[in-house]
């Protein structure tokens, strides 16, 4: 506890607006980083005493040091590491892409489909439902048009169906686990990282085209996801097919080489508007199962998988927004509660139908609640589009986020535990 | 369609690296650019805006977190060599061969480059001159121990003049860092206006009191038990923290580092916990920094600069050769000191690149650009004809002593 403190303290007293005179505020990115990788460390390993995960230690540091608690991380730091943050997503998502090996995944494909199918078929139905039945608590949807209504609850529940693939990467290096559960989490988190940024592509059309008064059915943000996520794809094969090559022949200096592909994917995604995240996890699919030196990769990044780790959830912490969580923290817990609902029945059904035992019909949900990333980047999309409710959407998003990146890998901590799948990696 | 042809570069010159280089096992000047990383500074540079521009200034202050992880971890990785315990198994006379050379090379260069550049640099305020004058005395008092730590594997049987010279290349380092230190804190960039001495020494007293007190917590938190993931973060994160407050309040991060890296030497008990650690983050860190430095670097042409690059070289010669019998008289040393043996101390490597790029960032004006084109350029011909130098020294003295 005591350097903890020492840390906090010495951060305390150097970011002191009296010594701000002698101070350069525009060169502290690196102070920042620094002390947020050992206070959030520290923190995380105080959690973890307590059963709880390090990276909720990691995302609780970002928001106490965050920009709207203690301001040791600037709202221009945390612009600032935006690069970092984006290459440390990148190495997660090769990471991600890596585990998923086909051959211990085969046995598991119609399950993680059933779950997949059945979570957003489930979670886009219930909170079209909850729009309908709830519009009378919410203001703003109390005086808009049934179209309005359904646009928003449709989009809403797009938004509710993904589960972080970061987050559950992380979780399960953490835990070290290995396993069924392990699998279907994540297998099911990265399938539907990939098919939910369709679906909102539909969503998005739809919600459109009923909002506006022609009723046409819009297909250019339909053929432009289309365009983004093929030519994400594309990129993920050509990168993991020079991984390969790389990995084969040349083999020197690895850790440089993986840097520079992430920061090459973070890049060429910022410049013209791909994922990086699906970039990645398909080079690192790729990787793993269609070459021998698969596992090279992995152990390179995960050699320093933990700093990765610090540096992004706390940066994510740092980012979550608490003003919109105070303004509408009642309407958000509601729509935490009522997913966690729907993801149960979702899995529950995806999971009876290919009849999988009972454990993972009643429990697997549990791995679904944490999100991130890819629902933040569609409620901006969101703004944009529908300018007069866009900013109480997004304000709602955000807080919904906001507590699931919190509860999320503890839940799923727990379920690897409960199933004893925890500390099974090899 | 920039960030493609990088990426396709990257993997051309590791290819070439991988092929053609490993392989080659001889000591040659060729060898060790190549080994050593320096053609990292080249593959940075067409990176950089004189290049394909990917690595363009606004993407460089994203990353600048990595220059001052790379500063942070050389000053740290130099500290932490300098161990009380190591130093005292040297002799005395080794000590003060090695302040008198730094004094006699800083003393020498740093005069005749403030005369030279007052002449070439009429309109500049003196007291800048005379500060950047001194700053390259000091870059060129460091020497850096790559080389002949390179050398040592090709070296049958080390004699008495490997080790001195592994110990005054070693050492050089602190007497020159310590000087840029000084410099940078009474010399502090802004320039104070009033109370110079008060507030230079209050920055002195922090620039060396803060990383100590790093340095013990790293200590503290390293000395029970500690898996290799946490000292992985503590090391990152202490060497971020350190030398993100010298860039906050613009002092230097290498002095800063090496403090932190001197006081975690000292006081640990689990160096060789840490150095597996050093080692295996030591080449992709130096890689990433190198690069950082090339695409830093802005390539111009000026008679004023090329006049600046080849004092230096000619005085890299001078400052070492020269005085060599004379400091065997004035310390009455137990070796014979002949003029060649100067030709061991041409190499400046990483130490000397990340003090350049120290002094840059720790005073960001056009006159340190200069700074900055000449050091990078002078550093890479000496490099370049280094081995030449250690071959025709060391190898030599050693051998004819040996018989």
């Amino acid at each position: 506890m005591i350097p903890l403190l020492l840390i906090f303290v010495l951060m305390f007293v150097l970011k002191n607006p009296v010594l701000l005179p002698f101070a350069n505020p525009d060169q502290s990115t690196s102070i920042s980083l620094g002390f947020i990788l050992v206070f959030a460390y520290l923190l995380g390993s105080h959690l973890k005493r307590l059963s709880l995960p390090l990276i909720t230690g990691f995302i609780l540091a970002g928001i106490l040091c965050g920009p709207d608690v203690l301001k040791f991380i600037t709202p221009s730091d945390v612009q600032d590491l935006d690069l970092l943050d984006g290459l440390a997503l990148s190495l997660i998502a090769l990471t991600a892409g890596g585990e998923m090996n086909i051959q211990r995944l085969k046995g598991r494909f119609k399950t993680v489909s059933s779950i997949v199918f059945f979570q957003t078929v489930v979670v886009l139905l219930g909170f079209v439902l909850l729009g309908f039945f709830g519009r009378s608590f919410v203001s703003f949807l109390e005086e808009g048009t049934l179209f309005q209504v359904l646009a928003f609850s449709l989009l809403l529940g797009t938004l509710s169906t993904p589960t972080s693939p970061a987050t559950t990467i992380a979780i399960i290096t953490e835990t070290k686990a290995s396993g069924k559960y392990t699998d279907l989490v994540l297998g099911s988190a990265v399938v539907k990282d990939f098919f939910v940024i369709l679906i909102f592509a539909f969503s998005l059309s739809i919600s459109k085209s009923v909002t506006m008064s022609s009723h046409e059915f819009d297909l250019s943000f339909l053929l432009q996801i289309l365009e983004e996520v093929g030519g994400s794809v594309f990129l993920g094969l050509l990168i993991g097919g020079g991984i390969i090559l790389y990995l084969k022949y040349i083999k020197r200096d690895v850790t440089v080489f993986i840097l520079s592909v992430a920061f090459f994917s973070y890049q060429i995604s910022h410049n013209y508007g791909y994922h990086p995240l699906l970039i990645c996890l398909v080079a690192g699919f790729l990787a793993e199962n269609f070459s021998a030196q698969g596992k090279l990769l992995i152990a390179a990044i995960e050699k320093s998988s933990v700093p990765i780790y610090v540096v992004f959830f706390a940066l994510s912490g740092a980012s979550l927004n608490l003003g919109a969580l105070r303004q509408t923290w009642h309407l958000a817990l509601i729509c935490v509660v009522w997913r966690g609902v729907l993801k149960f029945a979702g899995t529950f059904f995806g999971a009876r139908i290919t009849k999988e035992e009972a454990g993972v019909q009643k429990w697997a949900w549990t791995g679904f609640i944490s999100q991130a990333g890819v629902a933040l980047g569609m409620a901006i999309v969101v703004e944009q589009n529908f300018p007069e409710w866009g900013g109480e959407f997004m304000a709602l998003v955000l807080a919904i986020i906001a507590i699931n990146q919190i509860i999320g890998p503890i839940f799923l901590q727990r379920l690897l535990f409960k199933v004893k799948e925890a500390g099974k990696k090899q | 369609m920039r960030a493609i042809y990088a990426f396709g570069l990257l993997i051309l010159i590791a290819f070439l690296g991988a092929r053609f280089i490993t392989k080659r096992k001889a000591f040659s000047p060729v060898n060790y650019f190549f080994s050593s990383g320096l053609i990292y500074i080249f593959l940075g540079l067409s990176l950089g805006r004189s290049g394909f521009n990917i690595l363009s200034p606004s993407v460089l202050t994203g990353l600048t977190p990595l220059i001052s992880l790379g500063l942070g971890w050389v000053g740290f990785l130099f500290g932490f060599q300098l161990e009380a315990k190591y130093l005292r198994r040297f002799p005395r006379k080794y000590k003060s061969l090695s302040f008198v050379q730094f004094l006699f090379v800083f003393l020498l260069c740093g005069l005749i480059f403030s005369l030279v550049l007052k002449q070439i640099y009429p309109s500049e305020r003196t007291f800048l001159l005379y500060g950047m004058g001194l700053a390259f005395g000091l870059l060129l008092s460091i020497n850096s121990p790559t080389l002949l730590n390179m050398a040592s594997s090709v070296i049958p049987e080390k004699g008495n003049y490997y080790y001195l010279a592994r110990f005054l290349v070693s050492v050089s380092g602190f007497w020159g860092i310590v000087g840029l230190a000084l410099l940078s804190c009474f010399w502090h960039y802004p320039i104070f206006e009033s109370k110079i001495f008060l507030r230079g020494s209050l920055l002195l007293l922090f620039s060396s009191g803060f990383p100590l007190l790093i340095g013990y917590l790293f200590h503290f938190l390293t000395k029970k038990k500690v898996s290799g993931e946490q000292m992985l973060v503590y090391f990152l994160g202490f060497v971020f923290f350190v030398s993100g407050t010298s860039f906050y309040f613009n002092l230097l991060p290498l002095y800063m580092s090496v403090v932190m890296g001197i006081t975690y030497s000292n006081l640990t008990r689990i160096h060789e916990k840490l150095y597996p650690l050093l080692l295996s983050t030591e080449k992709p860190l130096y890689i990433i920094f190198l690069i950082l430095i090339g695409a830093l670097w802005e390539v111009y042409f000026d008679y004023r600069l090329a006049l600046l690059v080849i004092l230096m070289i000619l005085l890299r010669f001078l400052g070492y050769l020269l005085p060599m019998p004379l400091f065997k008289v004035i310390l009455d040393f137990p070796l014979r000191l002949p003029t060649r043996f100067g030709f061991s101390f041409l190499s400046s490597g990483g130490i000397g690149l990340a003090f350049a790029v120290s002094l840059k960032l720790a005073f960001p004006l056009p006159l340190t650009d200069v700074f900055l084109s000449a050091a990078l350029s002078g550093i890479l011909i000496t490099e370049f004809i280094s081995p030449w130098g250690v071959r025709i020294s060391i190898f030599k003295l050693d051998e004819e002593e040996r018989k």
